[in-house]
């Protein structure tokens, strides 16, 4: 009898374990070789997994709703998507539970590098009708640095917000400055004649981050000035690293410069821009919704304003580039082929008409991904509403998005730990950190 | 009839049974399988890797940083902890009345969220806090969540707050079992009374001891709201911890594999480090004559 239990408890357990090992290979497939398929009665459903975030989820169900009235054979089911515990993560325990939406939003191009690289995005442009989404929006130059290494489309941004540094314009104006500086010398003079006046009561850029090496914050600082630095440049193309070695050097030694006239405060200080401890700082357009409650008083072009990042001396201002908080749609290589199709009808829908990116915008504040953001009559009353918001508008085609390698949050971390946060801390030099960082990034990419 | 029992031994005992294959020997199972692959369950298919995640883990220097500063937070939160909640029980058991209501007070933050808690000594650790900005003001300028050191001593120091008072119960039952007469025979036979706490009470409270640090030093190998919440493993990995590490590479990195490799070598790391803290305050015990 003993033994008979055992041997059950094993066969059980072995069984139990072999299930949750399977890859799904022998499972019934369909003709695009996924499981399952939501086409009843001639209607296809679709799930659609929106942001973690009510404004976005009631956007995405209303235009699924009003898409639905239109077309009768498509049937869209909008949710949130769970962050427990990170929206990342939610994704990854539903492909892995065969169970993953057709389409979700909010992706940003590092994860969707993760994604791709494990074979679960469809590369977009190879699905008919995604040409269509792209003239029909007119984002055809912001859309062109989304192109992944392999050649292919894996998302399609839905807004695009170039990151801009905020400027304390009160006590510019008090150092007897009309406009921000837009050179690192200019910004050092500044940075001199603030602590000449204040101590240790003011500084250009105070912000915690500065030494923290989680990857992520490397894209509203290191980024923002390496993008303006040099042009735009790739910093990581593929599975290589493309540094532009001055450029580099140049945004570390300019930080460096930054802490040796103790301008930095790269220490836990509450919202230290708003109270105007900081007077420098990166500011996206989610903010101002959060200041009109919290700091009413801070009014744009009165004391505080926007600007591109600063570039070294001996590079146009005007050319500055800066990094994109961009985040966009795509869809999952699990859904059926129907499910695609339908999936790509209902963007193309909701694309071709401006009035639907117009109501994103002004349910947002997040600047759709498009080119003629600046210049479509559509949008201008919002942007006459919202004069804060025109700058980012403006800026749409100089952003440029993250990196489109899977290792991007091991990649930006190295930045991080071997030479921007060194550097901020003054424990190295800019060459030496720029070097270090270099040859970890190139043994990380191996 | 014996066969009857068995068959009821084998209905009392399902639910324990039941609810170790499904939240422990399954999970446990599934990250062994994991950790000798590269699957980060998104790809369709996976490479058995040997022991080569356990490999780069035990090379990895935030890995170290982990095993390191677990090591470390022991070293200020059980001394810190243990000391704070025998104070508590002391003087809440020497009360006449509210014993209960006091002994809640100092319980209460062990039901607050970490989270908050966190938060909250973010906002008075800030540059700008009254409390920094007193400190500046007579020459004094810390840097408290960015210098190794202080880091690690607030997290600590956030543990035993959280902690003690929930280590004091267990401490204050413990003073409640001392029969009085112990401490009137110990009287009638010479005991003064700056001597009771180290002759009569430490012994024996031993027990109560011998769990409260077992607790105490199981909580550091587990640390991770605090440090998520102030300090993200930082300065460099000053605070990371196995929690931590475990979280980034499982939920930032996606790599399932490496995670799970890590996981393992913290069950592993936390089961040699507890059983030699029990044989050592076994033998700590013993060779008092505590046991």
């Amino acid at each position: 009898m003993k033994k008979r239990n055992s041997a059950l408890s094993v066969v059980a357990l072995s069984a139990v374990l072999l299930s949750a090992c399977s890859t799904g290979q022998g499972t019934a497939t369909n003709d695009n070789g996924n499981t399952g398929g939501s086409n009843a009665g001639g209607v296809t459903t679709i799930e659609f997994w929106a942001a973690p975030n009510p404004t976005q989820q009631a956007y995405w169900s209303e235009m699924a709703k009003a898409y639905e009235a239109t077309n009768d054979k498509v049937k869209i089911n909008v949710s949130a998507i769970k962050e427990s515990p990170t929206s990342e993560a939610s994704i990854q325990a539903a492909i892995a539970a065969k169970s993953a939406p057709t389409i979700s939003e909010n992706i940003n191009r590092g994860f969707a590098a993760q994604l791709s690289d494990s074979q679960a995005l469809v590369p977009l442009d190879t699905i008919a009708g995604f040409s269509d989404v792209i003239a029909a929006r007119d984002m055809t130059k912001t859309i062109e640095p989304w192109k992944f290494a392999d050649g292919h489309q894996y998302v399609l941004p839905i807004y695009s917000n170039a990151m801009l540094f905020g400027w304390r314009l009160d006590t510019l104006k008090e150092l007897g400055y009309n406009e921000p500086p837009k050179t690192y010398s200019e910004v050092l003079e500044v940075t001199k004649k603030l602590k000449a006046k204040y101590g240790d009561k003011k500084y250009l850029w105070a912000k915690a981050d500065l030494a923290d090496p989680t990857a992520w914050k490397r894209w509203f600082d290191f980024y923002m000035l390496y993008d303006a630095a040099s042009g735009g440049n790739k910093f990581i193309e593929g599975s290589s690293f493309t540094g532009d070695q001055k450029a580099g050097e140049s945004v570390l030694t300019f930080v460096d410069s930054l802490r040796k006239e103790k301008g930095i405060l790269a220490r836990q200080s509450t919202d230290p821009f708003e109270n105007g401890v900081g007077i420098f700082t990166d500011v996206g357009p989610w903010t101002f919704s959060t200041w009109a409650q919290k700091y009413p008083n801070l009014k744009y072009n009165e004391n505080y304003t926007l600007s591109m990042p600063p570039v070294p001396d001996g590079v146009d201002p005007a050319q500055s580039k800066t990094f994109a908080d961009t985040k966009g749609l795509v869809i999952y290589a699990s859904a059926t082929k129907a499910q695609q199709e339908a999936a790509v009808g209902f963007i193309k829908w909701v694309y071709s008409d401006a009035a639907n990116d117009v109501k994103w915008f002004k349910d947002t504040n997040l600047p759709p991904a498009r080119d003629d953001l600046s210049t479509n009559e559509a949008f201008k009353p919002i942007l006459d509403a919202s004069p804060q918001l025109k700058p980012y508008a403006e800026n749409v085609p100089n952003a440029v998005p993250p990196m489109d390698n899977a290792k991007y949050n091991d990649l930006q971390t190295i930045i991080g730990t071997e030479a921007f946060n060194k550097v901020v801390k003054g424990e190295i030099a800019p060459a030496e950190g720029w070097a270090a960082m270099q040859a970890a990034l190139e043994k990380a990419l191996k | 009839m014996d066969q009857r029992n068995n068959r009821l031994g084998w209905l009392f005992t399902s639910p324990y049974l039941i609810y170790s294959l499904v939240f422990f020997f399954i999970p446990l199972f599934w990250t062994l399988f994991l950790s000798v692959t590269d699957w980060n369950m998104i790809k369709p298919t996976f490479n058995f890797k040997g022991m080569s995640n356990f490999a780069d883990a035990l090379q990895s220097p935030s890995v170290h940083a982990a095993f390191w500063n677990t090591y470390r937070f022991m070293l200020i939160f059980v001394p810190l902890v243990t000391v704070l909640a025998i104070g508590v029980a002391v003087l809440v058991h020497g009360l006449t009345r509210f014993k209960g209501l006091f002994l809640i007070g100092f319980f209460l933050p062990y039901l607050s969220s970490g989270v908050v808690s966190a938060l909250i000594v973010k906002g008075l650790l800030s540059y700008t806090s009254p409390v920094n900005t007193a400190l500046r003001s007579i020459g004094i300028d810390i840097d408290w969540l960015g210098t190794p050191f202080t880091a690690l001593f607030i997290v600590g120091l956030i543990l035993a707050w959280k902690f003690t008072g929930y280590y004091a119960l267990i401490i204050t039952s413990g003073l409640e079992s001392i029969d009085k007469e112990v401490y009137e025979a110990a009287a009638i036979d010479g005991v003064k009374d700056n001597q009771r706490f180290w002759r009569i009470t430490l012994p024996l409270l031993y027990p109560s001891l011998y769990t409260t640090l077992i607790l105490a030093f199981g909580v550091t190998f587990g640390i991770f709201t605090e440090v998520y919440q102030l300090t993200g493993g930082g300065p460099g990995n000053a605070t990371n911890t196995w929690q931590m590490e475990i979280f980034k590479q499982a939920f930032s990195n996606l790599q399932s594999g490496y995670a799970s490799a890590v996981a393992l070598l913290a069950s592993v790391a936390t089961f040699i480090s507890i059983f030699i803290i029990r044989k050592l305050l076994e033998v700590w015990g013993k060779r008092n004559g505590w046991v």
